[in-house]
């Protein structure tokens, strides 16, 4: 007899650090390369740096906090049966103190209230759920702070 | 660099016939009527036989495997080597690449490039040049990508929705004039201003229809020609993908700027080597306005005007048919709609049209030399010269 128990899925695998007590905060996963300094997110599944063509790529923790350098709301579902969460909805570029710039699904209580250069801070949680499966997709969202 | 001087070695090679479809929504259709039918037109344009064809290059996105082939089998089946070719929105002008190299080394003397693609979709194309964690994501959307990069270029250069609203308007306007166009209907500066939001700030009319519609060329070297009057030169076809840093804004620490700043740049100046030739001497211009804004960083990147300018050069008509640079004559992608595989095949057909002097009421007087661009997912850019 199958439960009806919610299926969580990460969107990426090893993406963020899973916090091992409530005084700590999930953390992004970069990759940085020890030869040229890039950074990357998400972290890169081979060691090669695609910047300098290295290899040795080491993975990093990024900054919790950063701006929005762009974003856009969303006013109509994507194409294909691939997203399943709430439209409207808002993603952007986040840029981190590292330099990274994060591609991101933005979270605000009122989307309209989204600026370019606003602070914001990552929280780890629910995505979407898909009806149809149970499935829960869990992932990244930066939302002001 | 050495490779545009060996480019520069090798021998002339014309488009020699032309031939596009009408443009629109066509249910009882396929690919392959309307792609055989662009052919069959490409063929009497050039005096030519199917025959006469010794290589087939065919540009298409979502039209599935051995979609050119299926077009060919409505004309003629002679055994020719036929070439499928799926690079985004570049398909079919990067179809016109390989039949130029093919000719230009001699391997063979008569080449087709074809272009075609019937839309199979309502709403957003589920763009699966995107990985499987970005369409969770809901990133998979072309508006949204595109409205990231409008944000910042407004944050950098201070222009207005209106400003590139005036680019919808303009190739509404040019679509009038031409019949093939999937848009026969001008809209004004508060329709596109009012029209529903798709992806902030970019409305629908920002954002170019998709359509079906096919568009072939007959590409040989100079001694083929049959309809002297008609050939044009291919002057140079360049392709670019993109450097590093500008691959995905996701991925990279580079200094965001849009993704393809530095690949359309350096496609433009490739060609402008080897064609000899600088901006100032083009005379007609085709760029890629999948949505309005692109349009104006288009114009900028390919070396036309300094960044932040072309909204200022737009708002004089400085982009109008009878403007001093007028660009995409034939209504764009916007006007004339967007078949993905056929789209760059037909902003070089229409470069063609305006050197034969062939362009009817959007003629643009004594053109002798148009360029063509046409950007596609990858990213990927192909720049095509043409010369009287």
């Amino acid at each position: 007899m199958v439960t009806a128990k919610k299926k969580q899925v990460p969107v990426l695998e090893g993406a963020w650090t899973v916090p091992s007590s409530s005084r700590e905060k999930p953390q992004l996963i970069g990759s940085e390369c020890p030869h040229c300094g890039e950074i990357y997110f998400p972290r890169k599944a081979k060691s090669l740096c695609v910047h300098c063509q290295r290899e040795g790529l080491k993975d990093i923790k990024l900054s919790r906090r950063g701006t929005i350098n762009t974003f856009t709301i969303i006013m109509q579902q994507p194409g294909g049966n691939y997203y399943h969460g709430p439209v409207p909805y808002a993603i952007g570029v986040v840029e981190l103190p590292e330099g990274v710039y994060v591609e991101t699904p933005l979270k605000a209580d009122r989307l309209e209230d989204l600026t370019v250069g606003m602070e914001v801070e990552l929280v780890i949680e629910k995505i979407w759920e898909d009806q149809a499966t149970g499935t829960e997709l869990i992932g990244f969202k930066f939302q002001p702070v | 660099m050495k490779i545009t001087e060996e480019i520069k070695a090798l021998r002339e090679v014309v488009i020699a016939g032309v031939g596009i479809t009408k443009w629109g929504v066509f249910p009882d259709q396929e690919w392959y009527d309307f792609g055989s039918e662009a052919v069959l037109l490409a063929l009497k344009d050039a005096g030519m036989e199917f025959k006469d064809v010794q290589t087939a290059f065919c540009g298409s996105c979502y039209q599935g495997v051995s979609s050119g082939h299926k077009v060919m089998a409505e004309i003629g089946k002679t055994g020719i080597p036929i070439i499928n070719i799926e690079n985004a929105c570049s398909s079919s002008s990067s179809s016109l690449r390989l039949a130029y190299q093919m000719v230009a080394t001699g391997l063979y003397d008569i080449a087709l490039a074809v272009g075609f693609e019937k839309q199979r979709q309502k709403g957003f194309i589920p763009s699966m040049a995107y990985r499987p964690w970005e369409r969770a994501l809901g990133f998979n959307v072309q508006p949204a990508s595109y409205a990231l990069q409008t944000v910042r270029y407004m944050e950098e250069f201070g222009i207005s929705v209106e400003d590139f609203s005036l680019v919808t308007v303009k190739n509404r306007k040019n679509a009038m004039l031409n019949p093939n166009a999937r848009f026969q209907q001008p809209v004004t500066l508060d329709d596109v201003l009012n029209s529903r939001m798709i992806s902030t700030p970019l409305r629908l009319l920002h954002c170019c229809p998709l359509a079906d519609g096919a568009a072939a060329t007959i590409v040989c070297s100079k001694d083929k020609v049959k309809q002297k009057k008609r050939a044009v030169t291919i002057a140079a076809t360049t392709m670019m993908t993109g450097t590093y840093g500008e691959e995905n804004i996701s991925r990279s620490s580079a200094k965001f700027s849009g993704p393809t700043a530095h690949m359309i740049e350096l496609a433009a100046q490739q060609a402008f080597e080897i064609a000899g030739c600088g901006p100032e001497d083009i005379d007609v211009l085709q760029v890629y306005d999948a949505m309005a804004p692109g349009e104006i960083w288009d114009i900028e990147k390919l070396g036309f005007c300094k960044p932040g300018e072309a909204p200022h050069l737009l708002r004089e008509g400085y982009f109008d048919i009878d403007g001093k640079l007028p660009t995409n004559t034939d209504g764009g992608l916007m006007g004339r709609g967007h078949p993905m595989g056929a789209t760059g095949l037909a902003q070089i057909i229409e470069i063609a049209y305006q050197l034969r002097g062939e362009a009817g009421q959007r003629q643009v007087p004594k053109a002798k030399m148009g360029l063509a661009h046409s950007l596609g997912t990858g990213p990927n850019s192909v720049v095509t010269i043409l010369k009287k």
